[in-house]
């Protein structure tokens, strides 16, 4: 068999087995890379935060914080909902305490966790749908592609917005974990495809592995024909013989498979029509 | 009606169906060839970024995702106990601060306790922020100079080598992409040429890199046609890849619609 032939064979088999996927690396590939990946992270859900610390609204030191949290790391005052608070952590469990008076704000409620969501968020005429708690004792099916389990416990808070988005506050600290939207979510999925994350968990499983080389053979074949079906055209090879490469010219020729087994019955009639 | 007569309509309608398929399977072969058409002329087109793809695909796939990361000879920074009797109160800071300040981080750097303020800071710690370090037991604001880039950088590494170089960098910086901030640069003299990344305004350490990291980056940079042919803005969102990820689709789809036609006319036959 010629290269010529081989390639069109193999490139044709390989194709049918492995086509899907090249499709599929092809669709997710281009949504990833057209979509603003900013915009994907959700980044422009936000409103620009530039609250600054009033001094004068801090009774509350650090000392203080400490003397009655000698255990107490990564200290931070930050301004949250207009008041000053210190976020730490102890044997990393997030904490809250008002910079105001020292009192212990975490675990935060339901309605507060709203009003930081609605003040994080960018439009503030949009209102909030649905709130929910999700812990480590929830459902984890619903959270495991939208945020790390290390961020629980969090309010998740939808907002009746255009691509449903999503703000995850952290019932202890009281911050913003992450933001989700339906672009997130469909590109998480995508990305999934493209890596052939079907069964395993990473992009080093051996499924992507097989269809990997086994699309590089294909493609091989796939590039042997386009340099005999486009380059090599006018060459060496004779016009004729090449035509019947082409399924254009062949359906003038020859009928095709259907139209074939049409002809018996046409024939049989022709036998009636003659007897 | 005679039996002429029937099979005379059986003939004229199997003669009319025919036709009509016959037409019918003209027209869809216009479109047929034109997209056999599209597939040869776009393979042409895209071949080399497709076999980039599937090369670079293949390798993400095989690499050593540890030695990816650059971290070979990365190690926790120490820490310690911070005598909270000695620190400086933050209000007295802040009523200080020529500029406002939007948070303030209790941190240790070189086992000593500062207070990072931020005057500005964005979404993720490599966009653009603008600090102020202060020893927070005396008050005093610490310049990032070399010397302490140094000693934070040889204090985050595990190796045994020698430091060859500290240079203050601006971005964009080639191995940190999106890092929007001054660095410095500290480079080691071991065998994959280490280079440890400190922020020069907030003397937070940003990453290791090394050659392992850097080869991966080459590959990753081939991957995402990041190959910035018209600006210095690099990133995942470049024209070149937009355009030949949507050529490729086209190709793709039309060698799905090949493949079907190839399966409905019955040309996938064991032989």
């Amino acid at each position: 068999m010629s290269w010529h032939r081989t390639s069109r064979k193999y490139h044709k088999w390989l194709m049918l087995f492995i086509g899907v996927q090249f499709i599929v690396w092809a669709f997710s590939g281009a949504y990833m890379v057209v979509m603003d990946i900013d915009y994907i992270h959700g980044d422009s859900l936000l409103a620009k935060q530039n609250e600054h610390i009033e001094s004068k609204q801090v009774n509350y030191s650090v000392k203080q914080l400490l003397n009655a949290y000698p255990e107490a790391k990564n200290i931070q005052l930050a301004m949250m909902l207009e008041q000053p608070v210190y976020h730490f952590k102890i044997a990393n469990k997030a904490q809250l305490v008002s910079a105001k008076n020292g009192k212990f704000l975490s675990p935060i409620s339901k309605t507060l966790a709203v009003e930081i969501a609605k003040q994080a968020y960018v439009n503030k005429n949009i209102t909030v749908y649905a709130v929910s708690l999700i812990s480590e004792q929830t459902s984890r099916e619903q959270t495991s592609r939208e945020l790390s389990v290390r961020n629980l416990p969090v309010w998740r808070i939808d907002f009746d917005d255009f691509a449903s988005p999503t703000l995850y506050i952290s019932v202890n600290s009281g911050k913003l974990v992450t933001k989700r939207h339906s672009f997130w979510r469909f590109f998480d999925w995508m990305f999934a495809f493209h890596v052939m994350d079907y069964i395993d968990e990473s992009a080093d499983n051996n499924l992507l592995l097989v269809f990997t080389l086994l699309a590089l053979l294909a493609s091989i074949f796939g590039l042997v024909l386009t340099y005999f079906r486009t380059i090599k055209v006018g060459g060496k090879t004779k016009p004729k013989a090449k035509r019947k490469d082409g399924s254009k010219s062949r359906a003038k020729v020859k009928p095709t498979v259907k139209a074939r087994n049409k002809l018996p019955i046409v024939d049989i009639v022709k036998k009636v029509n003659d007897d | 009606m005679t039996k002429a007569h029937l099979t005379n309509t059986i003939d004229v309608e199997v003669a009319n169906k025919a036709r009509i398929k016959r037409r019918s399977k003209n027209k869809s072969f216009v479109k047929l060839s034109t997209i056999k058409m599209l597939h040869k002329w776009l393979s042409l087109l895209v071949f080399i970024q497709l076999f980039i793809w599937l090369g670079t695909g293949l390798f993400f796939n095989l690499m050593d995702h540890d030695k990816a990361r650059g971290s070979q000879y990365l190690q926790a920074l120490t820490t310690i106990e911070i005598d909270h009797h000695r620190l400086v109160n933050i209000t007295e800071l802040l009523a200080q601060s020529s500029k406002p300040v939007v948070s303030v981080d209790l941190v240790q750097r070189l086992s000593q306790p500062y207070y990072l303020l931020s005057h500005e800071k964005g979404l993720y710690q490599h966009l653009y922020q603008d600090n102020s370090l202060i020893n927070a037991y005396s008050g005093q604001t610490k310049q990032v100079d070399d010397v302490m880039a140094q000693a934070i950088a040889k204090a985050s590494y595990s190796g045994s080598a020698d430091v060859v170089a500290i240079t203050l960098v601006h971005p964009p910086i080639a191995d940190l992409l999106k890092e929007k901030n001054s660095v410095w640069q500290v480079d080691f003299a071991d065998e994959v040429n280490t280079s440890v990344y400190v922020n020069a305004n907030s003397a937070r350490l940003i990453a290791h890199s090394n050659d392992d990291k850097r080869f991966v980056d080459f590959f990753f940079m081939l991957h995402f046609m990041d190959y910035s042919l018209l600006s210095d803005e690099r990133g995942f969102n470049n024209w070149q890849i937009m355009f030949f990820a949507l050529i490729t689709l086209l190709f793709c789809l039309t060698g799905l619609i090949w493949t079907i036609e190839l399966a409905v006319k019955g040309r996938y036959k064991w032989s």
